[in-house]
């Protein structure tokens, strides 16, 4: 049944502008999965007649059954395109075949991180939009995603057949509605601009944009219009297409083109009026039965149906129809070819975001120019469960050279620092695979601009890394992704059984490995943690790490834990001091918040332990009013010496002040790793060193005197300057119609959300509500949202910022005391908070 | 209780006597010590009347000298035998709490102390919860319960026939190995391990002809063959002290239940003790992290603590990862502090003072059979759990040579990590260049800009110390001119002369 060999693959591989490697995307339930369908069954894997139903990218069980994508899924497809169709194709291409690179990503935002993943590997990206539900959340998230990475975006206006059957909404409107949605997306990619990828923003009368029905697997461009009408009027098809779409209209009565609609009841929009009436009166006719008007109409558009189709009835045969009228994998392939740049085009401008190292060595040279006789350069973005159980496929993409079977190579982890032997690894590939639809074809070797899916190497990447040849020593890896949401929402696992112990250790390996986002850690307790983007995400891994990594052996698991940040309201009320054991040496020091913003600097990375100090202190005292002096006095960021809290120098004349500094620094990592609240991590917090008095000789005023005194110190300050929670807040935004609106606000009042944005979405009925909600709540607020709205709402919620709990956690009886008690029962510390003045000493 | 019969005067006289000891170390711990005047006393009067009995027999015999010895460098349990030979004792006679560590010159006769129990209350719960459960019992308890352990054992059975309820056979109690410890009986033994009963090898169960044996802390009992510890349930007499702890470590497969004998009634609940596990297996997973180790010497007198601590070397240095020996007496946080450079360290040291936790210390501080998880590769904890450092001599560290080439998972960081050095010294094996090499890399350019506030990661402790912030004095100072002197703080750390009249004017 398929159409192709892998040899035929294979020999396309090297026409690098004859690929394309695209992903699809788009807000959940918008139909991505569905619409890849269409292509797929265009390339021969399943049947044209189940395309739509079958989901081919959802292979997963789980998937099937919820419906929606968990996983990323790659399929290479074949076609050969007619040289008619090709004919207005400006660009290189060799020959008429071309080989699709496709992925299929997940819609609900606690997956996005698989649609980072994606992006990655590809050059190009369709964006899926309901035509109905517009531009959503996701849509937007993805779309910045996929500018951020340099992917070209083309649009697919979805869903189509909703306007026609359910909502049977006349031309004009319909025009609105699309046109509406286009602009949104519009708006959304001129915010994101980049000069290099150049004007991205999509234009149906230039082809970019599609209108598709993807469950029954039509869809067209206005160039297919074009070329149809063209010859009729007698103008070229680019004229044409122009006048299919914006402020052109024609009156059949007059046979005229105006640009304003005359009034006269005859003149209708050129897009109404050539594209959707036609369609609608073909679908309506094929709803209705009325075959023996179908057939004339259908032999004017020149659509021969074989015979057997002919019998169909309602649905089926409309579907029938469309699709040999307009076939999707037709409309949507040369929008691809046409639109989407080959790696060739595009590695040129994403080598800059691609490469770390300096932009004019060998590599990025071989990127940019898509070199396969140049050195390997392969990013590994995911890896993929195999089927024996146990083992993974690396999926990547090869940006130049050629990875083959029996390659030596060179594998830098994403902690790999060029030079240093950390995080590295030379091993032999065993076998070099590519996805023909749901199984995979071996191959030879794997030219640039492909991707490719590697075995005997999932010993040595976790979730990603960069793969160049064994002698290539100077390479500098691939830039890490950065990933748009992040892991805050955990669960403590166990094993039931405690001898499980050494498979719950390998499961979690596993499954640390099968998902880009989750992370598996330990805690003080001993207890495992997962932590995900959200409840969904969760529930999909525990699943896995029970079913797949573990062989079935059972768990159990926490209720969520949120972790939450310690930080401070004020400037400490006094210098607090502490002795050291042998009170021969005394530090005092103050703690205070960092200046709004400061520590969401340090996130991002503005402000860090690598700048210059001289950067450093000019956006200090620009940005944050420091002054220019102290900024160079910073002594160290932490935790882990990054995070967002800082331990600064405030001495003046103090004797052998720096002979102690890394003993202080020691014991500040240790502090702010675990606050004296409930030895969760501070945040925002900069400690003050007021003054220090040190003993005379050396020997008694070293680290084991200074360091934990120092930590007691910084708790004292931490105590004495009204010390608060911060607990972590999700950004909701929820889409529903009206009449749910007052369910949505009364469970979200109930789980201490709040609004801040209620729009309605223009020419529907639908509203748009943004809100903030503490994670804490979070948990099972789908689902009392669902039931609150009779199903009509749906949340996505992305972690946003960290919230300051107002209550006093020092306060006995407080909610921030209770929650900092249950932490601490959590983690088997003592209930009581130590009190200060276990910190404190005095003189 | 009578002082005398409690520090059990006649019989430890009659072991002095009978072995001809002349120069006696009594080693108290710190709370018994104000009891050592009297039993010091009372000791002596009782050897003075038996060497005057001997002395009209034979009319030769020397005098007995006796020494108190307190503040033991180490753990109290154990037998401090480096400091019994400051004074040339040639016998240790240990008072109070011990984990009966063997000795490795000294013999040691112990005393372990009664403490008051009610008998009849602790046989009535015993025979309650035995009716309750289906299962065996076998009756664990602290050493200074000894004594009151066969009235126990008389009380049940009397209970027993009584009722004609449970079947009082099901319980069984351990036995104390024995309350002296003679080195020079093992001579033969190339470890200088004692080989109390049955062949004693790696682990703590042995496979003996009547049935596997089971020893812990002192104590010894043995099960039918084909029986495990887990179908047993454990009752553990005593308090809920370090020994405690350690049975519930070991045998963390089993059901443990614990009778305090203060209180009177059977504690069940042992949550807290639980966690202990889980939180040991945090710091093992914590250990794999490691780069240097220090390696800390917790005691100078249990037989085999330095073949220890050579194995512990060699499981380290074939780990990739730097070593350090450190020899420090009792460990606390200011003194672990001191060596910042260390990610972990090893306590070797007797099974009872070895599970050192606390938040306090900078670094953990696991066991030696901790590290021989963490550090031999491709092991897994599979929830077996060994004290005693002994019982881990002969386990072969040959397992961390297990080439399983994968890279290595750190529940720490959640993600792959390499250990150091692991590929490196692979390579670096050419005896020829290896001088070469090493110059090559002392020649390393380092990082010169001594702002930059990040840290590499470190491998070795003198590359901690190039890493750090403070070099020492400047000595590139240009300024060669003399510095005026200056006059320094006079008076107290508590608050120096200059600072006292800043404090009252505050």
């Amino acid at each position: 049944m398929v159409k192709f060999t892998a040899e035929e693959l294979r020999r396309i591989m090297d026409f690098k502008h004859n690929i394309r490697n695209m992903s699809v995307i788009a807000h959940v339930d918008h139909g991505k999965s569905t619409l890849t369908d269409s292509l797929v069954a265009a390339a021969g894997i399943i049947a044209q007649e189940v395309a739509g139903d079958v989901r081919m990218t959802d292979t997963r069980q789980d998937e099937a059954e919820r419906g929606i994508t968990i996983k990323s899924t790659g399929i290479s497809l074949y076609y050969e395109m007619s040289d008619d169709a090709l004919k207005s194709y400006k660009g290189e291409r060799n020959g008429n075949e071309y080989l699709i690179n496709l992925i299929d990503s997940p819609g609900h935002v606690d997956f996005s991180s698989e649609v980072t993943a994606a992006l990655r590997i590809t050059d190009g990206a369709l964006v899926v939009v309901d035509c109905v539900e517009g531009v959503c959340v996701q849509t937007e998230t993805v779309l910045r995603q996929a500018l951020g990475e340099r992917i070209r975006p083309v649009l697919t206006v979805n869903k189509m057949d909703r306007c026609f059957l359910e909502l049977q909404v006349d031309g004009e409107e319909a025009y609105q509605t699309f046109q509406r949605v286009i602009e949104n997306a519009n708006v959304i990619m001129a915010t994101y601009e980049d000069p290099l990828l150049g004007d991205c923003q999509v234009y149906p009368e230039k082809g970019t944009v599609a209108f598709s029905a993807g469950l029954h697997g039509w869809a067209f461009t206005l160039t297919n219009f074009a070329k149809m009408y063209a010859s009729k009027f007698g103008v070229d098809e680019a004229k044409m297409m122009e006048r299919l779409w914006g402020e052109n209209f024609f009156d059949p009565a007059t046979k005229k083109w105006t640009t304003k609609n005359t009034g006269s009841p005859t003149c209708k929009r050129g897009f109404v009026q050539f594209c959707y009436e036609p369609i609608k009166q073909i679908i309506n006719t094929c709803m209705n039965d009325q075959k023996d008007k179908l057939w004339p109409m259908l032999q004017k558009l020149g659509v021969t149906m074989k015979s057997e189709e002919k019998d169909l009835m309602g649905k089926a045969l409309m579907k029938r129809v469309m699709q040999t009228w307009l076939p999707a994998s037709n409309a949507l392939l040369e929008m691809m070819i046409f639109h989407l740049p080959s790696p060739a085009t595009a590695q040129k401008y994403r080598v800059e975001n691609l490469y770390e190292g300096p932009l004019d060595d060998p590599y990025a040279t071989a990127i940019r120019n898509c070199d396969p006789e140049g050195p390997l350069m392969l990013y590994v973005s995911k890896m993929i469960p195999a089927s024996d159980k146990g083992r993974f496929f690396a999926f990547g993409r090869v940006f130049s050279g050629k990875v083959s079977t029996g390659l030596k190579v060179r594998i830098m982890g994403p902690n790999y620092v060029p030079g240093e032997k950390k995080d590295l690894y030379v091993k032999s590939v065993q076998r070099t695979v590519i996805w023909m639809g749901k199984k995979q074809e071996t191959v030879e070797d794997v030219p640039c601009g492909n991707t490719v899916a590697m075995v005997g190497l999932d010993q040595f990447i976790t979730k990603n890394a960069t793969l160049t040849n064994e002698k290539e020593v100077d390479a500098h890896p691939i830039r890490a992704m950065k990933f748009s949401v992040s892991p805050v929402v955990r669960v403590a696992v166990q094993c039931k059984v405690a001898s499980d112990l050494p498979k719950l250790v390998e499961g979690l390996k596993r499954l640390a490995k099968s998902d880009p986002m989750v992370v598996c850690t330990i805690e003080e307790s001993g207890e495992h943690i997962i932590a995900g983007a959200g409840e969904l995400h969760l529930e999909i891994c525990l699943k896995d790490l029970q079913d797949d990594f573990m062989g079935g052996a059972e768990i159990i698991k926490s209720d969520p834990v949120v972790s939450f940040r310690e930080t401070v309201l004020e400037k400490s009320c006094r210098i607090v001091m502490s002795k050291s054991p042998n009170k021969h040496n005394r530090l005092y020091m103050e703690a205070r918040p960092m200046e709004d913003g400061l520590a969401e600097a340090i996130d991002e990375g503005r402000i860090g332990p690598r700048d210059d100090p001289k950067a450093r202190a000019k956006i200090l005292s620009e940005e944050f009013g420091w002054d220019k002096d102290l900024a160079k006095k910073i002594w160290c960021f932490g935790p882990e010496t990054t995070g967002p809290n800082m331990v600064v120098d405030m001495c003046k004349g103090v004797q052998y002040l720096n002979e102690i500094k890394d003993s202080v620094v020691a014991g500040f990592q240790w502090a702010s790793k675990e606050g004296a609240l409930a030895e969760e991590n501070m945040r925002g917090i900069c400690f003050e060193v007021c003054d220090v008095v040190l003993h005379a000789d050396a020997i008694h005023r070293g680290g084991g005197q200074i360091i934990p005194t120092a930590r007691r110190v910084i708790y004292a300050s931490q105590l004495t300057a009204k010390p608060r929670l911060l607990e972590p807040v999700y950004l909701v935004e929820i889409q529903a119609p009206e009449q749910a609106l007052g369910g949505i606000y009364s469970v979200l009042n109930q789980k201490r959300g709040h609004v801040f944005e209620e729009l309605q979405r223009p020419g529907t009925p639908l509203y748009n509500i943004k809100a903030y909600l503490p994670v804490v709540e979070s948990f099972g607020f789908s689902g009392t949202l669902r039931a609150a709205t009779s199903g009509q709402a749906f949340p996505q919620c992305v972690f946003d910022h960290w919230d300051m709990m107002s209550s006093d956690p020092l306060e006995a009886g407080s909610q921030a005391a209770q929650l900092v008690s249950d932490i601490r029962k959590r983690k088997g510390l003592k209930e009581q908070m130590t009190p200060l003045s276990e910190y404190e000493d005095k003189l | 209780m009578d002082s005398k019969e409690v520090y059990e005067i006649d019989r430890t006289a009659d072991f002095i006597h009978c072995k001809n000891f002349t120069k006696v170390a009594l080693q108290f711990p710190d709370e018994l010590l104000k009891d050592s005047v009297r039993v010091v006393s009372a000791l002596r009067d009782k050897l003075q009347l038996l060497r005057e009995s001997v002395t009209e027999q034979n009319g030769d015999s020397k005098q007995v000298r006796l020494f108190v010895m307190a503040d033991t460098t180490y753990g109290s349990c154990c037998v401090d035998e480096v400091g019994a030979s400051h004074a040339n004792a040639d016998c240790v006679i240990h008072y109070g709490h011990t984990c009966l560590s063997p000795t490795s010159t000294l013999p040691a006769f112990f005393v372990f102390g009664k403490a008051s129990i009610s008998i009849s209350n602790c046989a009535k719960s015993l025979s309650d919860y035995a009716s309750t459960n289906s299962k065996p019992i076998v009756v664990v308890y602290g050493l200074e319960y000894v004594h009151a352990i066969p009235h126990v054992r008389e009380e049940l059975v009397a209970l027993s026939s009584m009722q004609s309820g449970p079947k009082h056979q099901d319980i069984h109690f351990a036995d104390v190995v024995c309350s002296v410890i003679n080195p020079s009986d093992d001579q033969k033994n190339p470890v200088g391990l004692p080989r109390p009963v049955g062949d004693y090898s790696a682990s703590v169960e042995v496979e003996a002809a009547a049935g596997s044996s089971y020893r812990i802390g002192g104590l010894i009992w043995e099960l039918p063959n084909g029986h495990r510890m887990e179908d047993y349930l454990l009752v553990w007499v005593g308090s809920s002290n370090s020994a405690f702890a350690n049975v519930v470590l070991t045998f963390n497969g089993c059901e443990i239940v614990r009778y305090d004998a203060l209180e009177n009634r059977l504690v069940t609940d042992l949550s807290q003790q639980r966690r202990i596990l889980k939180r040991r297996y945090y710091l093992v997973e914590k250990a794999k992290d490691a780069n240097i180790v220090g390696i800390l010497v917790g005691t100078l007198g249990v037989a085999g603590y330095l073949d220890m601590i050579h194995q512990m070397k060699e499981l380290i240095t074939s780990a990739g990862k730097k070593a350090y020996t450190l020899v420090m007496g009792r460990p606390n946080p200011a003194k672990l502090a001191n060596f910042p450079e260390c990610d972990v360290f090893i306590y070797v040291s007797c099974a009872q003072t070895a599970l050192l936790d606390s938040k306090e210390f900078l670094a953990p501080v696991i066991t030696p059979f901790e590290a021989m998880v963490a550090f031999g590769r491709g092991k897994q904890w599979s929830g077996e759990y060994v004290m005693e450092f002994r019982d881990l001599i002969n386990s072969s560290p040959v397992e961390a040579k297990d080439k399983s080439e994968e890279a290595r998972f750190s529940f720490m960081q959640g993600r792959y990590v390499e250990d150091f050095d692991l590929q490196e010294s692979i390579e670096e094996d050419d005896g020829a260049l290896a001088l070469v090499n090493a110059t090559e890399k002392a020649l390393q350019l380092h990082d010169t800009n001594s702002a930059s506030l990040v840290k590499r990661t470190i491998k070795s402790g003198a590359e901690y110390f190039a890493n750090r912030s403070y070099q020492g004095l400047d000595m590139h100072n240009d300024n060669s001119l003399p510095e005026p002197y200056l006059i320094g703080r006079t008076g107290k750390a508590s608050g120096y002369e200059h600072e006292k009249s800043k404090t009252d004017n505050l």
